[in-house]
């Protein structure tokens, strides 16, 4: 097992509603979600003396959210990413506190995600009027291939070829994470529904439809990391970190269109370290969250990090394997497809929940702990919730991991 | 064929590391980066070094310009203005014919293609062909399928 294994926790979570348009800046949203995230932690503004954040040029800063907060902080830096880079700095946390440069730090992501600054660049109206073609951009946007949908729908239809599944494969994970979304309250489309549902909606770009995208958002969320011993005193049983990897990179020393296989996802070798770290088995995974950007990233993530065989992911999720009470719950909030899109930190607050036994549904007693189970009757609380993985995706290239366990475990 | 692409609406801006590669398509010609010191092949070029070797003296290799399309999206929603008027456009990524290494590695270079879904599948081999734009000093790479193949595959709705 690692060194800091069980070392840390997660302490407090909190996020704004997932909006379209939020009507704010991203600066109010993230002050919104850091104060959700002290309350829930049982924290007072001046407990916190460290605070980082990710953003792709589109965000406030964390000197901005401290300065409005008023607090005082002993260690502040922003990094420039995306997807995957929540549960990087959940590492980078963890080794900043156990070096002494802070005792408690806050994550946070903001993004006016629909209303501001789109992925791939389109304006809130619609199409790019003029793209500027520069860096990276003179090989996709000038030849009008810009759009994650766009861009890992190569990965998508390889993935089509080599494995020989169907896109039926992409709609159970629609399905599954659909059903999750219609038991939180939380999430922005909570109407169950069905695989021949995915197969009728329109496309977007093939072999992807809308059903296979995540629902774009303005949102705010944060996260609460600190060490084990104030952990104890605070509101909530404390989650502790087991183990994980962070924005691993692909092995191959090529772009990612020369890669051998473009859908081989990087954590194809991260997984053996953060198992290895947290010192358990897939066994002993009670569920998962993954990086649902689009159904099928869920089925390459579930096979790069060993949930099944290279290429037997569709073959894996049938039959709703993925569904809360069977086999393997995968993102029981609804995920970035039906909850909305936080660019992976939802997946973390959500685990969080759920390893808490404390999952805000539709019980009345959730937050003491106490649910039926009855999930005609809205609740989403596992009955087993002990030890969760979270994997988190940049891109095919860039992957990253984070196991936590509850009190029980 | 996709409908024309509106290029007044896109700006193509080279860079320190790519000017020469938009210089070679004007002159019709495809090329890729190629290591000085062992040999190694990339693409897109705005790596300015070798993955293999680290080394930065680093130069051009002029490709054939004919490959083997490995996979494809059929864009219906454009997202770029300049694209409104070519949806539903194939956006290919095609493997390099003269480019493939004695270490297995491969380059692969991507692109639009000048047929339509119905004509586009994996497996077929491709050819690239110019296309003048509005932009004097920008000419752009498309791709076109050149022949048949055994064992091609096709996105089945």
């Amino acid at each position: 097992m690692g060194a800091l294994t069980d070392k840390y926790c997660i302490v407090g979570v909190g996020e704004t509603p997932h909006m379209r348009p939020s009507n704010r800046t991203t600066l109010s949203m993230a002050c919104e979600a850091v104060r959700k995230a002290l309350a829930d932690a049982g924290l007072e503004a001046r407990d916190v003396d460290g605070m980082t954040s990710y953003s792709i040029g589109d965000s406030t800063t964390s000197p901005h959210v401290a300065t409005a907060l008023g607090m005082r902080l002993n260690y502040a830096v922003d990094i420039f990413g995306g997807g995957s880079s929540g549960e990087a700095l959940v590492a980078n946390a963890i080794g900043l506190i156990e070096a002494g440069y802070c005792k408690t730090m806050v994550i946070f992501r903001s993004m006016n995600g629909r209303s501001g600054r789109r992925m791939g660049g389109q304006t809130p109206g619609g199409p790019i009027p003029v793209a500027l073609a520069e860096g990276d951009g003179q090989f996709n946007i000038g030849w009008g291939w810009t759009t994650p949908a766009q861009r890992f729908g190569m990965s998508a239809m390889r993935y089509l070829r080599d494995t020989g599944c169907t896109t039926r494969a992409f709609a159970e994970i629609a399905v599954a994470h659909r059903y999750h979304a219609s038991l939180n309250p939380k999430a922005r489309h909570r109407s169950p529904i069905t695989i021949e549902d995915h197969q009728r909606s329109r496309w977007i770009v093939k072999p992807l439809r809308l059903l296979d995208c995540c629902q774009e958002t303005d949102v705010s969320v944060a996260i609460i990391v600190t060490s084990r011993e104030r952990a104890y005193d605070l509101r909530h049983p404390p989650v502790f970190i087991m183990g994980g990897y962070a924005r691993t990179l692909t092995d191959s020393p090529q772009w990612n269109y020369s890669r051998e296989e473009l859908h081989y996802v990087a954590g194809n070798y991260g997984w053996k370290r953060a198992f290895g770290m947290a010192g358990i088995t897939h066994k002993d995974v009670d569920f998962v969250s993954c990086y649902d950007a689009f159904t099928f990233t869920t089925l390459i993530q579930l096979e790069a990090n060993a949930f099944c065989g290279k290429g037997e992911a569709g073959e894996f999720v049938k039959g709703g394997r993925l569904r809360i009470d069977r086999e393997l719950p995968s993102n029981l909030s609804g995920g970035h497809l039906s909850e909305g899109y936080t660019h992976g930190v939802q997946m973390v607050i959500e685990n969080v929940r759920q390893l808490r036994h404390r999952a805000d549904d539709a019980c009345p007693g959730w937050a003491e702990g106490r649910h039926s189970y009855d999930r005609a009757a809205g609740c989403r609380q596992l009955k087993q919730a002990d030890i969760c993985c979270g994997m988190g995706w940049g891109w095919e290239n860039m992957a990253s991991c984070l196991i936590l366990r509850g009190m029980a475990a | 064929m996709p409908g024309p692409i509106d290029y007044s609406k896109l700006r193509i801006l080279p860079d320190y590391d790519t000017v020469e590669w938009w210089a070679g398509t004007k002159q019709r010609k495809y090329l890729v980066r190629q290591c000085n010191a062992c040999g190694h092949k990339w693409f897109p070029p705005i790596f300015p070094a070798c993955a293999r070797c680290t080394s930065m003296d680093i130069g051009w290799f002029e490709t054939a310009g004919r490959g083997v399309l490995h996979s494809y999206v059929v864009v219906v929603q454009p997202i770029v203005g300049a694209f409104i008027g070519a949806v539903p456009y194939v956006v290919a990524i095609i493997e390099l014919d003269d480019c493939k290494e004695a270490d297995g590695s491969v380059t692969r270079v991507a692109g639009v293609m000048l047929n339509d879904e119905a004509e586009v599948a994996i497996g077929l081999p491709c050819a690239v062909e110019y296309e003048e734009t509005s932009d004097a000093k920008i000419v752009m790479p498309r791709w076109r399928v050149s022949g048949t193949a055994a064992n091609t595959w096709k996105f089945a709705e």
